[in-house]
């Protein structure tokens, strides 16, 4: 439908004047693309028509690096048209399916169903309902074995695809890694089987053998009497035993998008984004993303000097983020604020620096950062006592953290946002206590700076999240702790913080549960969720939209119960990610595991390699000659 | 600001349609801001230490779902600046459905543009608006609706802040409505009234047509 003939719609603006925030779902942004008119004039098996779906909220969808990326980089070809659909909020979903309507793209309205690809960007969990419920207010058919050949193919990827299984049954396809590359490949394989009118199951059999693609109908998990996993049989024999994620290897020369779509509506992190690198080095246990995008890659500081121009110029952005698992480990971060800041002042464009680790707060980055708009900070110890830092392999000491909490201080910071996690491995009551020790001599740190030195006031937040074990990370063995011990956990702060300087915050009980249960969990899990859905779940990374009593009532059919998921896994289970392969190897998580209980620490990339099995990829960090490894001194 | 400082004020006119028309005022006013960075403009800033913010006022706030033809917004710049070419570029960086479509010099206002505002020229497109129209303001008849307004309700006679209606036609009305902080007439409650008095579908009312075709600022005042 053409904009004209949308707009001229009575019927659509009846329905866009009864939802909260229409402009979510006009489109007519900045930089979006709409080639319809060369697109179409293409034959219909010259051209792939493909839906880019994200099952959250536009504000949210928006804020995400992957949406921009993906997007641009199949608008590349002139054959596909990629556009954008974003989970409706509430009040449209009551009016769409009130009125029998389908959802549709933003860019052209098209229903879904009349696409070629559908792809979901996952990110969390809480979103799985959501997926369900788009795939059918598109009238899609849920489960990928009830799609026939004329219904789109429904393709999932993003940083939980790691383990996708409890939602396996729904997608024909799942890709692993980096998708820059790997997607329009993909796409492009699919419209040479199009164009040769060969069906989706050739199509499955051409593409499973890339890096990164995921056929699960190909795989098949038997299971023990007592539920675990037995083995995952390949059933397809030209699939591989193990799919490998894909990785750009050249992150560098990876194209920043050079128009990136901007919103008419504030969306959640309204600012231009910088990737300076991707991949860690740190191996933090419990972050699944520092293992999953290994090895640390970084693109060189000309390069991203460069885009920042030329992002500032097109974009208008008051502000400009560096994106990263942890911001002050990009070896030119010196230099790249130096340049930054000369763009930036003079046009009142705040530098936002978020994963800034604490041991990097210091001097010169602080006393810059202090100089441009200055916006609250927040540091993330994650655990209260260096015992259980050490376990994590924080590697952070308390003097790291009282001497970044006193350089910010002196350099005016009065908001100060601390990051816990609650129930880790090992954690003991003494742990949780520490944290009320540590923010209380925090503002001690505050009170002894003389006042004309610092600012008026203070406020420190505590936020606390509950420890959830991840796939391919060290801890994918750990159990969750059960509620009762969260409740704990969390009364004991509750009652510790009480101080008017200090306000704390706590993640749910219940969600953390759900989302530990669908992280590490199987394809048996499909029927929970889709049973979630039909009783009404949506939207279950909002607080107001999760309700409990429908997840309590869905979990309720798993036959162990949730105890089954959040339990600690044997040594030598087969998980149900087994056939997946991200570089890192199980024999690294099984040793670091044994590291973390005897308290001992990991040294981060740049002070050696600790084989964790990346190198295969001989790329970044991992390469001998890397400049970013401390033993070329250039990195310390 | 002094004559000597160099600033220089200047009140652009503005068109927005299409996608556009759904963006609230917040969003819309980020989105000028937006724009006059991409195109260049030498906006001048607030003074607030804590909080600058580029000089941008609108003359008045503009609904969602609501197009414009010409509304004003006022521009603080550093400096004087050749406007035709910079009204060109500036054009080029809205997104698509806003567009300047007039601008002129601010004139030696001793009051903000927004407490000038006092009128506006709108045109609504629904079926069967006209007759709702006639039989809801025909013969000078007072039409009562509920206001609230920062939390409290009360009564007011919408009929007193039309000022003028120029044209009824079967499926759209034309008319001046009051704007600005006296008499203002909301759309809504307009519409409200038709659905309620003069038998308006509430379907046609939600799906009507809205455009403000002018705002009347008083720049004598």
């Amino acid at each position: 439908m053409s904009e004209m003939e949308r707009f001229d719609s009575p019927l659509y603006r009846s329905i866009l004047r009864r939802v909260n925030k229409p402009a979510r779902y006009v489109g007519g942004e900045l930089n979006a693309i709409d080639k319809s008119r060369d697109f179409f004039s293409l034959s219909c098996t010259e051209r792939v028509h493909f839906a880019l779906c994200f099952p959250d909220l536009y504000e949210i969808g928006m804020s995400n690096l992957a949406i921009q990326v993906l997007y641009s980089a199949l608008n590349c070809e002139d054959y596909i048209f990629c556009e954008r659909c974003f989970a409706p909020d509430v009040d449209l979903r009551m009016l769409l399916r009130e009125n029998n309507l389908p959802i549709v793209s933003i860019e052209t309205m098209t229903p879904l169903n009349e696409f070629d690809l559908i792809g979901f960007s996952l990110h969390y969990e809480l979103a799985y309902t959501a997926v369900l419920e788009m795939l059918d207010l598109a009238g899609i058919p849920l489960y990928a074995a009830d799609r026939g050949e004329n219904d789109p193919l429904v393709v999932a990827g993003g940083p939980i695809a790691c383990n996708l299984e409890p939602m396996a049954p729904f997608f024909d396809l799942i890709m692993l890694g980096d998708g820059e590359y790997q997607l329009p490949n993909l796409v492009h394989e699919y419209r040479k089987c199009k164009m040769a009118k060969l069906s989706n199951s050739y199509f499955f059999l051409q593409v499973c053998s890339m890096d990164g693609v995921y056929v699960p109908s190909f795989y098949e998990p038997n299971y023990k009497e007592d539920g675990r996993i037995d083995e995952i049989k390949v059933i397809e024999p030209h699939a591989p035993k193990k799919v490998r994620k894909a990785l750009v290897r050249d992150f560098d020369h990876t194209p920043i998008p050079k128009s990136p779509i901007v919103p008419n509506i504030e969306v959640t992190h309204d600012r231009m984004v910088l990737e300076i690198f991707r991949g860690c080095a740190r191996g933090c246990r419990f972050c699944q993303a520092g293992f999953t995008y290994r090895p640390l890659r970084e693109r060189s500081l000309g390069k991203l000097v460069d885009a920042a121009k030329h992002l500032i110029d097109v974009t208008g952005y008051d502000e400009i983020g560096l994106l990263s698992l942890s911001t002050s480990d990009y070896s030119h971060l010196d230099d790249l604020t130096r340049a930054l800041l000369p763009m930036t002042e003079p046009r009142h464009i705040n530098l936002s620096l978020p994963s800034l680790r604490l041991d990097s707060f210091e001097g010169d980055l602080a006393e810059r950062l202090a100089r441009i708009r200055r916006a609250g900070l927040t540091f993330a110890p994650e655990a209260g006592t260096q015992r259980l830092r050490d376990v994590i392999n924080k590697n952070l000491t308390e003097n790291d953290i009282f001497d970044a909490a006193r350089t910010a201080f002196e350099n005016g910071w009065d908001r100060l946002k601390l990051y816990f996690m609650l129930g880790l491995p090992t954690e003991t009551e003494e742990d949780v206590q520490a944290i009320v020790d540590l923010t209380m001599r925090l503002l001690s740190v505050w009170r002894d700076i003389p006042k004309e030195r610092r600012s008026k006031r203070l406020m420190v937040t505590v936020s606390t999240s509950f420890f959830i074990p991840k796939p391919f990370t060290p801890f994918q063995w750990e159990r969750q702790i059960s509620i009762e011990a969260m409740r704990a956990k969390q009364k004991l702060l509750a009652n510790g913080l009480s101080d008017r300087r200090i306000s704390y915050r706590w993640h749910d009980f219940e969600s953390s549960v759900v989302e530990a249960v669908l992280a590490r969990g199987d394809r048996r899990l499909s029927s929970v969720i889709e049973h979630a859905w039909r009783a009404g779940a949506y939207l279950d990374a909002w607080h107001e939209h999760f309700d409990p009593d429908i997840w309590t009532a869905a979990l309720s059919l798993i036959p162990g119960g949730t105890d089954f998921y959040t339990r600690e896994r044997d040594e030598d289970e087969v998980f149900p990610w087994e056939h997946l392969d991200f570089g890192v190897t199980r024999h690294f998580f099984e040793r670091e595991r044994k590291l973390a209980h005897d308290g001992r620490v990991t040294l981060p990339c740049f002070d050696g390699c600790a084989v964790c099995g990346c190198d295969l990829w001989q790329t970044g960090i991992c390469l001998p000659s890397s400049k970013v490894r401390s033993d070329t001194g250039v990195r310390k | 600001m002094t004559e000597n400082s160099g600033e220089n004020r200047l009140i652009l006119y503005f068109a927005r349609h299409g996608a556009t028309a759904w963006i609230a005022h917040l969003d819309n006013m980020r989105l000028f801001e937006r724009a006059f960075n991409r195109a260049g403009w030498p906006i001048a800033w607030t003074e607030d230490a804590f909080n600058p913010r580029p000089i941008l006022v609108f003359g008045l706030p503009v609904g969602v779902g609501i197009e414009t033809r010409r509304d004003p917004v006022e521009v603080t710049l550093k400096n004087r600046i050749d406007v035709e070419p910079m009204i060109l570029c500036l054009n080029r960086s809205f997104p698509q459905g806003i567009e300047i479509v007039h601008w002129e010099e601010a004139p030696n206002m001793k009051r903000s543009l927004m407490s000038l505002v006092k009128a506006a020229d709108y045109r609504i497109e629904a079926p069967m608006i006209g007759p709702a129209y006639s039989l809801t303001f025909g013969g000078g008849r007072r039409v009562i609706v509920p206001w609230t307004r920062k939390g409290r309700t009360r009564e007011i006679d919408i009929s007193s802040r039309i000022f003028e209606t120029y044209n009824i036609d079967n499926d759209s009305i034309e008319f001046k409505g009051g704007a600005g902080s006296d008499l203002h007439l909301r759309i809504d409650l307009l519409l409200d009234a038709l659905v309620r008095d003069g038998k308006l579908a509430p379907e046609d009312a939600l799906g009507a047509r809205i455009v403000r075709k002018r705002v009347h600022c008083d720049f004598m005042s």
